[in-house]
């Protein structure tokens, strides 16, 4: 049964590798899939046994949380957990040093990976059911406590030259108000899809990913295709220039952000990015880096292992959520089921981090910047259309025109999330159907 | 301190009201927001607003691509000069962006012994301050420009100017005929003051005393951690008209202390939590706490660290 488990995780993870370079898709729409595939099965009598399904499905998140950097840093198409990735990693590229970005962030990846297994798993069952304990009741305020830190850190970007007075004041507040606007837009557009579903449920479990491919990765491809940006010859090179020291402040600072991502309902891992940027306080790009690798796996790899810790059970994440319908874990033997296969899947992923990076610096070397671009805009949107269908299209195109506020206004990117964070901080607070009714959505 | 350090110590504040507690725990999360809103308020309207209407008798803005420090020098001892004379001279100097993420980086040093002004180019940085490889000017002179005045620093000797808003400068002639420097003359003066905390606090007291006093508590806790640094803050505006020097126990870029301050907050947030349950279902006390989640983590964080450096050759 061992063996057959681990083979179920490498499965998932070498699937996950090449998914994971595929911008615009999200392993839970390939999870969803997987997961009615199985009841399918199940229907015709041919059950598959969790010990299977389990670790494949931790494989699919672990390599695809570790190696769905490389689109994000190589091609700018980033998903949600990793929009804080994408500026200084088109620098690296930019500068001929693609390879040293993805690699460091890479790095971060198993730092997180390791902290997961070797450092929280070990004391998880003892102290996590207290934490949770003693903040279910507060779990609305929080989240509303993170909107207000979200809209009251983003900085003035501009204002920094001429006399003083109010032209200066509008320049500033230009990228403030942006960052306002694409708030409180994302979170009428949360609302809506939220109050009038347009997308089906059942279309793969996912229907706010249209949403969320607009909103963060389109922007992303049509600006690339639109810059005519030269990408540089790239180097490859054996060190990444990193120490000790480094890896022990950035695994710090990614797996607290990190972790208050997978533990709290709906904060998300651009949440987790922006405390880890926020906690690191370092002007050194590389701890940047690598923190946002750590927060990435911490996240999504982290939430699917609290599903999996005994005495907490809790339920994170869209992999959790997808995992629920089909087992209950009871044991600690389903534990350390997780937490091999997370070691497994992590090992592995980043081994093939290296020859899946090299040979898409190799595409990029051989085909157009703008056109890989474009390729990958292409599959973006023939992947919404096959999962929801033309009204996925619309509400994508929707996403797009919000998401392309922050990009062209410089403000940041992480106010999209309104799209999850305003309703539900509406919905825990009660005061969600109210707002819904006077926007004529009930 | 950082921002996200104020803004925690704000929810901190209002976690230590139990009628914040309790209404959160009925669904009610204004008193934690406002003890965010006003932990980080002092520094909102000082970066979002007040600057952006500081005017300045001097305003020095280099060419990006005519790297001559010359004027910049002569613009500081043009300050001095003009204190000097009696004048209170404001200067400030602009960064030089040259690209989305690139920023051309100078520095210029106050030296008051040798009674001159010493500007000099720099790397070009990114926006996170690093420099990028082959990027120093060649030539690269210093610039010098004299002037006859005894100085007072109240911050630094060198001030670099790289990314975003350059930093401004407030000259003045005191009692002992010093020249007095201010640094960023338009921060940390009426808005981190404890009087206008008072009156925010005031204001939110027409709604309810309760919110009066999570306001006065979260600015309060922003001045006091500010006054834990070299620049202090102008405590009692506008009956001071200065800032009362910091401590000068940390600087507000230090990571440890945000760090190690930001993580504190979070576990008093806990404990004021826990206290708040009635029956609570898991026992431990606040001792227990911070050893099990502060000391022992920072004892061992510290020793890996240190280990680490003697391992790379930096201890």
């Amino acid at each position: 049964m061992i063996l057959t488990a681990a083979l179920a995780v490498l499965a998932g993870t070498v699937l996950a590798c090449f998914l994971a370079i595929l911008p615009g898709l999200h392993i839970y729409n390939v999870m969803g899939l997987a997961a009615l595939l199985i009841y399918r099965l199940q229907d015709l009598g041919l059950a598959v046994a969790p010990q299977i399904y389990l670790p494949f499905m931790i494989g699919l998140v672990v390599g695809w949380s570790v190696l769905n950097t490389i689109p994000s840093v190589l091609l700018g198409a980033p998903d949600e957990s990793a929009i804080f990735t994408v500026l200084p990693g088109q620098k690296y590229l930019m500068t001929g040093r693609g390879y040293e970005g993805t690699m460091i962030i890479g790095a971060g990846s198993l730092i997180g990976l390791y902290m997961l297994v070797f450092i929280i798993a070990p004391f998880a069952p003892k102290y996590l059911p207290v934490v949770r304990n003693v903040l279910n009741p507060h779990m609305h305020w929080i989240l509303w406590v993170i909107i207000t830190f979200i809209l009251m850190t983003e900085w003035p970007k501009g204002g920094n030259w001429g006399p003083a007075g109010w032209r200066k004041f509008f320049n500033a507040w230009s990228t403030l108000g942006a960052g306002l606007l694409t708030f409180g837009l994302s979170g009428l557009l949360g609302f809506l899809l939220l109050y009038r579903a347009p997308i089906a449920i059942e279309d793969a479990f996912q229907n706010i990913m249209p949403a969320f491919v607009g909103l963060f990765a389109v922007p992303w491809c049509l600006l690339n295709a639109l810059s005519g940006a030269e990408v540089p010859r790239q180097h490859v090179r054996d060190t990444l220039n990193i120490n000790g020291d480094l890896l022990l402040r950035s695994g710090i600072a990614g797996g607290i952000g990190g972790g208050f991502a997978a533990f709290f309902p709906v904060v998300t891992g651009g949440v987790g990015g922006l405390l880890a940027g926020h906690a690191t306080a370092q002007r050194d790009e590389r701890v940047f880096l690598m923190s946002q690798g750590v927060s990435k796996v911490v996240y999504y790899t982290g939430a699917l292992m609290l599903f999996f810790v005994p005495g907490l059970f809790l339920t994170r994440g869209g992999a959790a959520w997808i995992l629920k319908g089909l087992y209950t874990p009871k044991t600690l033997g389903d534990y350390y089921l997780a937490l091999g296969s997370i070691a497994i899947a992590g090992g592995v992923s980043f081994l093939l981090m290296s020859p899946l990076t090299r040979a898409t610096l190799w595409l990029m070397k051989k085909v157009d910047y703008r056109l890989i671009s474009l390729f990958a805009l292409g599959i973006i949107i023939a992947l919404v259309y096959s999962i929801t269908g033309w009204v996925g299209l619309f509400v994508m195109t929707v996403g797009t025109g919000i998401g392309l506020i922050p990009v062209l206004f410089g403000s940041r990117r992480l106010n999209c999330l309104g799209v999850l964070l305003l309703p539900i901080a509406c919905n825990m607070s009660g005061i969600g159907e109210p707002i819904a009714a006077f926007l004529g959505l009930l | 301190m950082k921002g996200i350090a104020h803004f925690i110590s704000g929810v901190t504040v209002a976690s230590f009201c139990p009628w914040a507690v309790e209404a959160a725990q009925n669904g009610n999360p204004v008193y934690f927001i406002l003890g965010a809103v006003a932990g980080i308020l002092p520094d909102t309207i000082d970066f979002k607003f007040y600057r952006f209407f500081y005017k300045h008798d001097i305003r020095v803005e280099p060419q990006p691509y005519q790297l001559d420090p010359q004027p910049i020098a002569d613009a500081v001892a043009q300050a001095v000069s003009l204190a000097m004379e009696g004048k209170r001279a404001t200067l400030k100097l602009a960064s030089i962006k040259l690209g989305a993420d690139d920023w051309r980086q100078y520095s210029m040093k106050i030296d008051p012994e040798a009674g001159e002004v010493q500007v000099q180019f720099g790397p070009i940085v990114s926006t996170g301050q690093v420099p990028q490889p082959d990027s120093m000017p060649d030539p690269r002179p210093v610039a010098i420009a004299k002037f006859d005045a005894p100085i007072l620093q109240s911050y630094e000797p060198t001030y670099t100017v790289d990314i975003f808003d350059g930093p401004s400068f407030a000259f003045q002639c005191n009692e002992a005929g010093q020249v007095e420097i201010d640094f960023l003359p338009w921060h940390r003066n009426g808005s981190h003051s404890l009087t206008v905390g008072a009156l925010l606090a005031g204001i939110a007291s027409f709604w309810t005393w309760k919110a009066g006093v999570v306001v006065f508590g979260a600015y309060v806790i922003h001045v006091i951690e500010d006054q834990l640094g070299h620049m202090g803050s102008n405590l009692f505006f506008p009956i001071t008209k200065k800032r009362a020097p910091g401590l000068k126990l940390m600087r507000s870029g230090d990571a440890f202390p945000n760090f190690a301050g930001v993580w504190l907050c979070c576990l008093l947030i806990f404990w004021n939590l826990y206290a708040g349950i009635e029956n609570p279902l898991y026992h431990f006390t606040f001792i227990r706490l911070i050893m099990t989640a502060m000391m022992i983590p920072f004892a061992i964080f510290g020793a890996g660290r240190w280990l680490l450096l003697r391992l790379d050759g930096e201890g």
